[in-house]
């Protein structure tokens, strides 16, 4: 049988490997200009204090500083990547409200200049009362962390759907528990930098920062330094992993443009470990409270939820964090009435933000890890339990979801297999056990025009392809993936495809890599982009092949006509001929592509169709606890993945793998543990992610599905796949030790004190 | 984070060297620098002069005598366990130093700086801006200790992975001074002082060590519990060794004190006996008699103690394995 | 004081002019421009730094340039020869041993250096050696993998 596709489906190298294997990739802190000028942030020392005043002088006169700047000379303007939730500054103005808050920066001619100057910055703080627990937080009388944010809540939602009371009354058992999930940082490998050069006579600057949203950091970068977009152009260099904490302006971005635009010179700030730690973004903790209902026989009949975040002491992405969790409550499961109740609360503590699933996996392990309590009440097996509630595509979705393919039933049934979930389960030695996880995670939003990924695709006259796309690669192989799809409509190979991407002064807009949208989103805009090109090439090879332009296939390097290959005509040649009837060079493409819906939503006011296709998931674990000591070995770990048709499945397996090292992370290694508001360990060594001894086997299966949005039927792929592995592993670890464990993570100490209360 | 400014000195000849710290009171020696930089990094650590021990000759050696395997204190932690008579006949060391760091820092560290390193602590182990929230901890050079919550102290806790084993092997070790040099049993040379660890005469350099002949005669192994299966500091250390001539056992810990700590107690309630369930009975409270856990790490205190117990208990059951 | 000191890197020698306190990281990527050694947390704790001196996998974030001197040293810039790469970076490229790539650099040379002394290494060994080399792309399997595919490509070859 003819393979359907060409490029597309093929386990191929990104296209920037052999950079990324030779030293020659370049990221951000790689850039070297001349005459550049180093920066270095003050934080505050205090989890909450007002500023009294901030002496510079010292630090201005010592010998190479060229400037410093204070949160007073800024521009009085706040920002935040959630425009209704903006509440920050780059530098603090007035007050501090975590330890890691900046203060000031400076900047001077090289890095130990900068260190030296730094700590030359004397600070009068008058300390205010801190609070770091959310719970404590909103009650009366707490420290007041914003001024006018009462109850330190900064953002409530509300959502009810159904009738969860009637739910619950017609519930055969009703199960109501509290779960708790900590604090994790993405530490990505590369720490956070940021490289400005401004140009004076036309008032532009040029920033080339480890962002993840490039677009978004232009806007915010345009707005606190006052200047219109257009004088802003941002270049991502290579990014060093993101995995959300790159979503955010930071102040090193805002800082070395400022000293760019008022020394005149390029400047460079780059975090260090500590910094990337404490001054940037982490997982919100969250506190939840989760009810559900069900039949005698596992249904699900509704389900409550009361969930407090952490957000520390900014919103960063508060709202669409808070709704996400809100709303995959029902995905992949079938919730006919839910009634979700959550608040964002500011704590004196370093700031949450976006991280892979973002707000949704602390609900998921909620969730996964209530299915498997209630399954043991009612006697009935936790795999069958989520077949049995899986949701449906095509079936009418409370939320408005719109579920055009779903794999979540066979990639339970898949997961299970592959674990050897009916040889195991229950039927392993003590300290030995399998668990389940199932989630669904979004393919980007619909309906929002500001989320739309624009595309060109530019055929040259030697047949080379070179497509311009706003997609920001951040290490996941987005370039690559584009290039795979634009090769694919046009029927070449991947070598004749050049990306230039994510330059705010060159390439069309795109909201940049969160969401999951990437594929979908700057994916089908690259695809029309590519179509458009390859209609006219069609219609201008048309008649020398005898054919219409509509029965044309551009395929392996070749145009030809449906059912007769041998009538053909190569795509080099293609081009001649179009050159040849004098037509205009280059033959460009353009699209411009946000996902549509029937069922709109505005996320916040009202449900609807958040996205695009959902991706589904089940991971199955095998564990093995030393009931000694208390450690826990993860054996296996099996992931089954409907992610539409996979691209490059080469690169959904690297998600794949990632995330599992993530999810097993979160399960039983990560926390950012404070002490009154101090991060005991910001160092990768006290923080301690897994390393190669850590990681399980791992086995990734693929579930196809050919969604009708995706291009070629694609999905996301890899954010959602770090939902379900850490109520995988804590179900495994139940079926191992018969001890439940709803808070995360789950150390040793923690098994060895259950297993010790449960003699 | 760059390294603070610092006198470098970088002696051919250890009475040069010896010289060098006499003169210059603020001077830290430098082997492999794993340890000391990372410290100076985080000013923790801010020497006047550092001196470098790369360009000494002859202490990077392995070599076997009549009566004692001697290893220079320069010789790299990994050269150390892939010695054939090391990995043969001293497992507890071999496991030891191929469990210290990552396999960069038994690459670059050496057997003595391993020794010598600093005492850590969850409020002294961290960047000078860190550290600017609470005052300056007794050990960095102020008042308080933070773990100890009382002034003049220091409770930050020794976490080499060689000691033990060492300590377990009744290894004494050679300091060098400008005047020659002198032979002293390796626990000696730990003060179980928080500030200042080690009890090394000024001018001295620990150059070698001494493990009898007696070591090899027996079962030994070294057990660590840490976080992560490389990379981390031990959670808990413990080295076992037990003779197979006369059954005498050596029992040493890390990460429980100030200092390693020979666990005396229970080799004087081992004698004689028996290796079995009944005498393991008596594991954890005599070994937690020879421990001061202080709250200096992130790790839970009582986790240590169980950690402790189990780590020798278990060491022990592999020597009765042995007999 | 600055001092003039000769680095021997990837088969060059290069004369520069050092304070001390200056690791061999800062001078490999501020001094001699060869950034494709990363710095990912400065303390030794990543392995993002890895360099090979006499062909020995070092933390170049924690070891003095001064002390480098009359040391071979070879970055992930002096790997591959004559524009070819070297059978590890080839592998890392086809089994899509990497993602973002920023501690890629790093793994490839206690890669090479794990492989020198142990050509064949057992899974076991091959993981111990790595685990400094932290990842939070990929989950290290298919860094894993590709060392182990690049054994058989380099046969006898090194």
């Amino acid at each position: 049988m003819e393979k359907q596709f060409s490029v597309v489906g093929r386990r191929l190298p990104m296209l920037d490997a052999a950079a990324k294997v030779n030293g020659s990739a370049q990221f951000t802190d790689d850039l070297m200009l001349p005459g550049m000028l180093h920066g270095k942030i003050l934080r505050s020392r205090l989890p909450h204090a007002k500023i009294l005043n901030v002496d510079v002088s010292k630090a201005a006169r010592l010998r190479g500083v060229k400037g410093v700047v204070t949160g007073a000379e800024i521009p009085d303007r706040q920002y935040g990547i959630v425009p209704k939730a903006r509440d920050e500054y780059a530098l603090a103005k007035g007050k501090v409200r975590y330890i890691g808050d900046e203060i000031a920066a400076v900047c001077a001619i090289d890095q130990e200049i900068a260190e030296e100057a730094v700590e030359l910055i004397e600070v009068d703080y008058e300390e205010l009362p801190s609070v770091f627990d959310p719970l404590d937080a909103i009650k009366e009388g707490a420290p007041i962390i914003h001024e006018g944010v009462a109850n330190n809540t900064s953002f409530a939602i509300r959502k009810e759907f159904g009738d969860v009371e009637g739910a619950f009354a017609a519930s055969h058992l009703v199960s109501e528990d509290s779960f708790y999930s900590q604090p994790v940082n993405h530490a990505p490998l590369e720490p956070h930098s940021a490289v400005a050069q401004h140009d004076p006579i036309r008032g532009q600057v040029v920033l080339w920062s480890s962002t993840q949203i490039p677009f978004f950091l232009r806007r915010n970068l345009a707005a606190t330094l006052q200047i219109p977009e257009s004088r802003v152009r941002v270049i991502k260099p290579k990014v060093g992993g993101g995995f959300g904490q790159k979503i955010d302006m930071f102040a090193k971005d805002f800082c070395a443009a400022w000293f760019a635009m008022k020394l005149g010179k390029p400047v460079k700030f780059t975090y260090e470990r500590d910094e990337v730690f404490i001054g940037t973004r982490q997982r919100h903790p969250m506190y939840l409270k989760v009810k559900t209902g069900m039949t005698k026989d596992g249904k699900i009949l509704g389900q409550q939820f009361l969930a407090y975040a952490d957000g520390g002491a900014y919103n960063s992405t508060a709202p669409t964090m808070m709704a996400l969790s809100c709303f995959f409550l029902m995905v992949p499961y079938h919730v006919p009435n839910l009634l979700y109740e959550g608040y964002h609360v500011y704590t004196n503590k370093p700031v949450g933000g976006a991280m892979r699933g973002h707000g949704i996996p602390q609900a998921r392990f909620a969730v996964e890890r209530q299915l498997d309590m209630m399954a043991e009440r009612l006697n009935l097996d936790p795999a069958e339990i989520r077949w049995k509630n899986s949701i449906k595509a095509g079936e009418p979705h409370p939320g408005g979801f719109v579920i055009n393919t779903c794999g979540f039933a066979e990639s339970v049934r898949a997961a299970a297999k592959a674990i050897g979930w009916k040889e195991k389960r229950g039927k392993l030695p003590f300290g030995r056990g399998v668990g389940l996880g199932g989630a669904s995670f979004p393919s980007g939003v619909t309906n929002m025009s500001h989320i739309s990924s624009g595309a060109v695709v530019q055929v040259g006259q030697d047949a080379s392809v070179n497509v311009l796309t706003g997609a920001a690669d951040i290490g996941q192989g987005a370039e690559t993936v584009i290039a795979q799809i634009v090769a694919e409509v046009l029927g070449v190979s991947l070598d004749d495809v050049r990306v230039t991407a994510a330059d705010t002064g060159a390439t069309p807009l795109d909201p940049g890599t969160f969401g999951s949208g990437v594929t979908v989103r700057a994916g089908n805009a690259a695809r029309i982009a590519a179509e458009s090109v390859k209609k006219r090439l069609f219609e201008c090879v048309a008649d020398e092949l005898e054919a219409n332009p509509e029965d044309l296939v551009a395929k392996d390097g070749v145009i030809f006509v449906t059912g007769s290959p041998e009538i053909n005509i190569p795509f080099a040649k293609a081009l001649k001929a179009y050159q040849y009837k004098d037509l205009p060079m280059p033959l460009v493409g353009r699209a411009s592509w946000m996902a549509d819906t029937s069922e709109p939503t505005t996320l916040f006011n009202q449900p609807g169709n958040f996205s695009p296709s959902y991706s589904f998931m089940t991971q199955a674990a095998e564990v093995e606890v030393d009931t000694k000591t208390g450690k826990v070995k993860v054996i296996k770990m099996a992931t089954a993945h409907d992610c539409g048709r996979p691209i490059n499945p080469m690169l959904v397996e690297g998600q794949l793998e990632g995330s599992i090292a993530g999810g097993m992370g979160q399960a039983l290694y990560e926390n950012v543990i404070t002490e009154k508001g101090q991060v005991m360990n910001p160092s990768f060594l006290d923080y301690g992610f897994p390393t190669t001894l850590e990681v399980p086997e791992m086995e990734s299966i693929d579930i196809e599905t050919d969604d009708p949005v995706g291009p070629f039927g694609a999905k996301e792929a890899g954010e959602g796949t770090q939902l379900s592995p850490a109520p995988a592993i804590v179900n495994a670890i139940y079926d191992a030790i018969g001890v439940h464990f709803n808070e995360l993570p789950v150390t040793p100490e923690r098994i060895l004190k259950a297993l010790e209360e449960r003699k | 984070m760059r390294l603070p400014k610092f006198d470098y000195r970088r002696p051919e000849r250890i009475q040069e060297a010896c010289a060098i710290l006499l003169d210059q009171p603020c001077a830290k020696l430098m082997a492999g620098g794993t340890d000391l930089l990372v410290n100076m990094k985080h000013r923790a650590e801010t020497p006047s002069t550092i001196v470098s021990l790369k360009a000494l000759p002859d202490l990077d050696f392995v070599q076997k005598t009549n009566s004692a395997l001697r290893i220079g204190a320069l010789t790299p932690l990994k050269k150390v366990y892939n010695d054939p008579f090391v990995a043969a006949k001293l497992p507890a060391l071999a496991i030891a130093a191929s469990s210290v760091g990552s396999y960069h820092h038994q690459t670059m560290g050496t057997i003595g700086g391993n020794l010598c390193q600093q005492t850590r602590c969850k409020y002294f182990n961290q960047s000078k801006w860190w550290r600017s929230s609470r005052p300056l901890c007794f050990k960095a050079g102020g008042e308080l200790c933070h773990v100890a919550k009382r002034e003049g102290v220091c409770y930050s806790t020794y976490c080499g992975d060689v000691a033990p084993a060492l300590l377990a092997f009744g290894a004494e070790v050679i300091l060098t001074g400008a005047h020659g040099l002198r032979q002293v049993p390796l626990e000696e040379i730990f003060s179980g002082d928080g500030k200042t660890p080690l009890k090394i005469g000024r001018g001295e350099i620990l150059t070698e060590i001494v493990i009898p002949n007696q070591a090899a005669d027996g079962f030994s192994t070294y057990g660590k519990s840490a976080n992560r299966g490389s990379i981390d500091f031990p959670i808990v250390g413990a080295a076992v060794w037990r003779s197979s001539s006369t059954g005498e056992s050596r029992i040493a810990l890390t990460a429980v004190d100030r200092k390693p700590v020979r666990a005396r107690r229970l080799e004087d309630f081992l004698e004689g006996k028996q290796l079995n369930e009944e005498t393991f009975q008596a594991v954890d409270g005599l070994v937690a008699k020879e421990s001061r856990l202080m709250p200096s790490s992130i790790d839970s205190l009582s986790y240590k103690r169980k950690l402790m117990g189990l780590l020798v208990q278990s060491a022990l059951s592999e020597a009765r394995g042995g007999e | 004081m600055k001092q003039a000191i000769a680095l021997e890197v990837n088969g060059d020698t290069y004369e520069v002019l050092v304070s001390p306190n200056q690791t061999l990281l800062e001078v490999l990527r501020e001094k001699l421009g060869l950034t494709g050694t990363k710095k990912g947390c400065d303390l030794g704790a990543c392995g993002a730094c890895t360099v090979l001196l006499d062909g020995a996998a070092y933390l170049s974030c924690l070891m003095l340039a001064v002390d480098a001197v009359g040391k071979k040293i070879v970055t992930i810039e002096g790997l591959s020869q004559g524009g070819e790469l070297h059978p590890l970076q080839k592998s890392f490229v086809e089994l899509g041993g990497l993602q973002c790539g920023f501690c890629t650099p790093g793994i490839i040379m206690t890669a090479k250096a794990v492989l020198d002394e142990e050509p064949q290494p057992t899974e076991e060994s091959l993981k111990k050696k790595m685990a400094g080399n932290l990842c939070r792309c990929t989950g290290y399997k298919k860094v894993l993998d590709s060392i182990m595919g690049a054994t058989a490509r380099m046969g006898g070859e090194r």
